[in-house]
């Protein structure tokens, strides 16, 4: 992989060069998103190892499915999925240096807060947010009513790198707490997930994932990453600009299904500003071939109907790695888009891995 | 005890506070509202209103049960009351679980059904069972006996209070007096014992002081 793609990565941070974090775990939990094609094969579509959302939806919709039909659980061997806490638990529990565990949000009005207080109930965890810890004499605490200082020793921070800490990040955060990149920095309390995991999620280093695999494992990956081009390479920018119309033209610093345009759906003069674009910013996007996936069932309006659909499955790593048997089915509501995030009107569905 | 912080402590007992005062006033609502039919309707709304300071602001018993009941925009309706009960337990999911804060959802979807009904008085009986149920399950699923009790204290504080403003009988007053007395020493809550020992006091009183009772219910704990 090309040192500049480190660098150049919108996801990088200096200030995370050379720490190792509690047990040496950087990506505690890790959000893949999968879909299937007509030929039957997965395909990676993007690692998350940020901050992933999402697993309390499909326990929600699991708990709901059993009460209004349970002879469908009684029949049909589906995997309980109602573990997750508990693998979340463990993985907290695994890196935690000594204290409480919390859940770290920025408060009710995010979009994922039902998620944040939802796995703090499920875990037993500690909802709090940022004016509730304190770091003194390098370590973290939680103020309890009667002004104790109770020791926190693993954070499941459910906020975004450059707000964790206003003296080493981002300096006008608000909802970040003082000094805490710093006693993490020493080992003295573990960050779920490590902060600068971003670099790994940026989408320019999803390309070179496979190869990754290959040089450190000596393994061929079992499952496949989406045909990708980076357009960084003349060779790999000639074919984007000659297939334009096939493919899928992603911004690498975006999430969120934000920053994804189809050559196809372009108009002519979109299409030109777009390439003169490409052309100048080569290292900001990558393409892929569209994949046609699988179509699942989705309930709308009365009836039964067709919609694009992913599954991001959920790796948790504690002392070992711990595969949920479950995941987080999004689909797109719209009938001609592949666009499934919630934060773009997507819905969500139980998933079921059969256990025969 | 659990560690809890000082913003759930103040959530959980105006949690406690914004649930009794739905409970009382919609019982309140439905005894003053059923005298109206038979007497002077603008009148009996002035009673009601100087009991409970609040301002009488509405011109007839039908807009009494439109904005009192249902309006949003009212700060001192029932709707808003229950808003605020809401706002308080849907950050309180960790302290108190989903299944306890599911009731009070419940009785915000029946508050906005009554709001669209024709017969509201009726489905305001839903908001109550739900209510009910909400304090059933505060007993059943909350572990934390801190927790429990500070929902109950703010629950027996917003009662005396109440109960005060609309001048119970003594007998009542005492009987809440004497659960806030057992239940707020088993808190994590700073309150002021001189306070409780004064309500004992003015209870007991020949001629009973209310507006000191009120005073000194809403003084009982520390900043």
């Amino acid at each position: 992989m090309p040192e500049e793609f480190i660098y150049a990565s919108s996801g990088y941070l200096a200030q995370c060069e050379g720490v190792m974090p509690p047990k040496g775990v950087y990506a505690h939990i890790a959000g893949i998103d999968l879909v299937q094609g007509r030929d039957k094969e997965w395909y990676i579509l993007e690692d998350n190892l940020r901050v992933p959302s999402g697993a309390s939806y499909p326990m929600i919709a699991r708990e709901l499915c059993r009460r209004s039909s349970p002879l469908t659980f009684q029949k049909t061997h589906i995997e309980d999925n109602r573990n997750y806490a508990e693998l979340l638990r463990k993985t907290m529990d695994y890196v935690n240096t000594g204290g409480h565990t919390v859940i770290l949000t920025p408060g009710r009005y995010n979009s994922a807060y039902f998620e944040h207080s939802y796995l703090a109930e499920k875990t037993g965890a500690h909802l709090v947010t940022g004016s509730e810890l304190l770091v003194e004499n390098d370590h973290l605490y939680f103020i309890d009513y009667s002004g104790r200082k109770e020791p926190v020793g693993a954070v499941y921070r459910r906020i975004s790198d450059e707000y964790l800490d206003p003296m080493n990040f981002y300096e006008g955060s608000l909802i970040g707490i003082p000094h805490l990149y710093d006693i993490f920095r020493k080992g003295n309390v573990a960050l779920l997930n490590a902060p600068g995991n971003g670099v790994a999620d940026d989408k320019g280093i999803y390309y070179f994932v496979p190869k990754m695999i290959k040089y450190y494992l000596g393994e061929e990956p079992i499952l496949h990453n989406a045909p990708t081009y980076l357009p960084l390479y003349k060779e790999d920018m000639d074919y984007v600009l000659e297939h334009f119309d096939d493919l899928v033209l992603k911004d690498v610093a975006e999430a969120g299904g934000y920053g994804v345009q189809f050559g196809n759906k372009m108009t002519r003069q979109e299409k030109e500003d777009f390439i003169a674009l490409l052309k100048r910013e080569p290292r900001r996007f990558i393409a892929q071939e569209v994949i046609d996936f699988l179509d699942i069932d989705i309930f709308e309006n009365g009836e039964c109907v067709p919609r694009k659909a992913d599954l991001r499955a959920f790796v948790l790593m504690g002392e070992e790695p711990m595969v949920w048997k479950s995941g987080l089915t999004r689909f797109s509501r719209n009938p001609d888009s592949f666009i499934v995030n919630s934060s773009q009107g997507g819905g969500f569905k139980d998933t079921w891995v059969l256990s025969r | 005890m659990g560690i809890i912080s000082v913003e759930n402590t103040d959530r959980l007992f105006w949690l406690g506070r914004y649930s009794e005062r739905v409970y009382t006033t919609i019982k309140l609502f439905a005894e003053s509202f059923d005298t109206m039919i038979d007497m002077d309707e603008l009148g009996s709304l002035d009673g009601f209103c100087r009991r409970l300071e609040i301002p009488n602001i509405y011109t007839s018993g039908a807009d009494f049960v439109g904005r009192y009941c249902f309006d949003p925009e009212d700060p001192n309706s029932i709707y808003s009351n229950l808003t605020r009960a809401y706002d308080n337990c849907i950050v309180l999911r960790e302290e108190i679980g989903s299944d306890t804060i599911s009731y009070i959802q419940l009785a915000m979807y029946e508050m906005n059904r009554a709001r669209i009904s024709e017969s509201p008085l009726i489905e305001l009986q839903h908001v109550l069972d739900d209510i009910l149920a909400f304090w059933g399950i505060v007993d059943d699923e909350i572990d934390s006996e801190n927790v429990r009790n500070i929902i109950k204290v703010g629950k027996r504080v917003e009662r005396l209070d109440l109960y005060a403003r609309l001048h119970m009988s003594r007998e009542e007053l005492k009987r809440e007096v004497d659960r806030l007395s057992g239940r707020i020493w088993r808190t994590c809550l700073k309150y002021r014992q001189s306070y409780l020992d004064e309500l004992n006091r003015l209870i007991d009183a020949p001629r009973i002081d209310y507006t000191a009772i009120v005073q000194k219910t809403e003084m009982l704990l520390e900043e």
